[in-house]
């Protein structure tokens, strides 16, 4: 008798293994409640419901995991399963992640838009490559200058008390070739540093600025994209390959629908908070068509230079840069 | 992106009459005390409708009595944010909630008001000039503003305004940190806990308030434990700290005057967020 059950319970062993349920441990700086966790909470809900609940994910909001480099760290030594990254921070595991934030190359959506159209899928290739699925990239905006003194031309830089992140080579170069000293800081201590007076200039998106209360400390914004910020969730494709391919392709199939929604919505998102940052006062200045294209030249001068030095891929810059004048000569915007 | 979670409820322990009209004063005392005593929220929830169209029909007939607008934006602001779940329906009573507050305080403090749509620096100038006899005026209209806010959370524009309305809660305490039984301190926890230290934010500021909130009402005011457990220690991850707190909350005797219909629903709130998958 025993021996029967044995054999039916080595039976059912092998021919109907209990699918295990895996967990994806995934971080973000956004905090629970923002409609960006709402969203990828009705994900998570939507992946467990389909996969019966072999496949569950869990998050860890609120920057708990901390940065993008502690985050990625910790996925490294399978802590984590994956993250929400930002395109800057992407780059210590694809240095072409970051062409988008590049200084000085869009001047516009329109333009944004059909770079994207074709490059999403290299930059998602690339991250591939280097062991991380995309499941699409979200737009973060455009970040603009926010100051306390309006700012036209390259002059009224000069003695601004200039933010940048960091650890971000590149901005600092730029504006070390301009003759202007920024400030580095880690994100943690911007706010601080307005209040102090250490910092009086800022690089940020409107929801940015907004969702942070920097819109509170500064009083011009110069309507000159200087970058354009986004985000992406990427997952290990070691901890991917784990599951069995119907519930991978569900996984990737409403993580991709989640991040084409988020990529929609933080566009009218923006368009409005650049819209409330104006309700609040703050005054928008307005450089002369001049002074943008001489800031485009200075830039391009500075990144042909570092993409010498292997800090990013030449030809996907020029490729970026192609797509944007292609764009730019059929459209009616400037 | 609304970077702040809900203000719900916050509202219900203010939920104490002004009214200065002799003929109404002793009806809308009895009438807030019974609510604010009241052991089943349902009751509350139908029956408050009615006290609302009675405000209303007095503040008409009397619509520079500062007293019944207070009266009003207090009523509203709790009706809607403790009471009502239809997202338009919080909207449009937060309007009116704001709109009595605005009305009460505004004829007083003209120079002021007339600062709200301004930059923030000159917003909190003119504040650091009002009169420090405004202080329930200021803290109505604080306090209408941040449920105004929430309930309009979509919008950037009233995202954009939660510091102005933080900073005159802020007002409030620098000259009663007690006021209102720690209530002003429980909304600047509930505001001081919405950024991540990682993008510098300063939740342990935050905590301090959720602190000060619990010890003004010795312990009574169960929803700040709620709120507590919800905004910081969710914020910072702290499950020990989260249970503990909402424990307290189920164990405790909601019974306390004045705070009981917040009780009662604080342990309803509690349960449920014990009860979340959020660790």
């Amino acid at each position: 008798m025993l021996a029967r059950f044995a054999a039916l319970l080595l039976f059912y062993l092998i021919v109907l293994p209990l699918p295990a349920a895996t967990t994806l441990k995934i971080a973000t700086i956004a905090p629970d409640g923002t409609s960006w966790m709402k969203q990828m909470r009705a994900a998570a809900k939507q992946i467990e419901q389909g996969t019966e609940g072999r496949v569950k994910l869990r998050f860890y909001p609120g920057g708990v995991m901390g940065n993008d480099n502690s985050v990625l760290r910790k996925i490294r030594v399978g802590q984590l399963h994956g993250g929400a990254i930002t395109g800057g921070g992407l780059s210590a595991i694809y240095a072409d992640a970051q062409i988008y934030t590049l200084p000085f190359q869009f001047r516009n959506l329109q333009e944004v838009d059909a770079v994207r159209r074709v490059m999403d899928p290299e930059i998602i290739e690339g991250l591939h490559k280097a062991g991380y699925v995309s499941f699409g990239l979200s737009e973060g905006g455009f970040a603009y200058l926010l100051s306390n003194a309006p700012v036209k031309t390259t002059d009224d830089m000069r003695g601004l008390k200039i933010w940048i992140p960091e650890g971000d080579e590149i901005n600092a170069r730029m504006f070390e070739a301009l003759g202007i000293s920024p400030i580095p800081l880690p994100m943690t201590d911007v706010m601080t540093g307005l209040q102090t007076g250490l910092i009086d200039t800022i690089a940020s998106s409107p929801i940015g600025a907004i969702a942070l209360q920097w819109h509170t400390r500064v009083k011009y914004l110069t309507q000159v994209p200087l970058a354009y910020l986004y985000a992406t969730l990427v997952i290990t494709e070691k901890a991917l390959a784990k599951l069995d391919q119907a519930d991978r392709e569900l996984v990737t199939r409403v993580l991709q629908e989640t991040f084409s929604g988020l990529d929609a919505q933080n566009r009218q998102d923006n368009r409005q908070a650049l819209e409330a940052l104006q309700g609040q006062g703050i005054d928008f200045v307005e450089p002369s068509m001049t002074q943008r294209q001489e800031w485009e030249k200075h830039a391009n001068t500075m990144l042909q230079s570092l993409s010498s030095q292997g800090l990013f891929d030449a030809a996907m810059l020029k490729q970026m840069q192609q797509l944007i004048q292609s764009a730019r000569s059929t459209s009616s915007h400037p | 992106m609304s970077l702040f979670v809900r203000l719900l409820t916050l509202l219900l322990g203010a939920w104490l009459t002004g009214c200065v009209s002799l003929a109404t004063d002793r009806l809308a005392n009895n009438l807030s005390q019974a609510m604010l005593n009241q052991t089943d929220p349902e009751i509350v929830r139908s029956g408050a409708p009615a006290y609302l169209l009675l405000l209303d029909s007095l503040i008409a007939q009397n619509p520079d009595d500062q007293g019944l607008l207070y009266a009003g934006a207090r009523l509203y602001g709790a009706y809607a944010g403790g009471l009502v779940n239809d997202p338009q329906r919080q909207q449009r009573l937060t309007d009116k909630a704001l709109e009595y507050a605005r009305r009460g305080l505004c004829p007083e403090t003209p120079g002021f008001c007339r600062t709200m749509g301004e930059p923030f620096e000159t917003f909190a100038l003119a504040l650091a000039e009002v009169d420090e006899g405004e202080i329930e005026g200021v803290y109505l209209y604080a306090t209408s503003w941040a449920g105004w806010i929430q309930a309009h959370s979509e919008a950037w524009s009233a995202v954009a305004d939660l510091p102005k309305a933080e900073a005159m809660l802020q007002w409030v305490t620098a000259r009663d940190p007690a006021y209102d039984n720690g209530r002003a301190q429980l909304y600047l926890g509930v505001i001081g806990s919405q950024v991540p230290p990682t993008l510098g934010g300063k939740p342990e500021v935050g905590r301090q308030h959720f602190e000060a909130a619990i010890a003004f009402s010795h312990g009574r005011d169960l929803m700040a434990k709620v709120e507590y457990a919800r905004h910081y220690a969710r914020l910072v991850f702290d499950q020990p700290l989260h249970d503990r707190l909402l424990n307290e909350v189920l164990e405790a005797d909601p019974v306390a005057n004045g705070l009981t219909l917040s009780n009662i629903m604080a342990q309803q709130q509690a349960k449920k967020l014990l009860q979340d998958d959020y660790f």
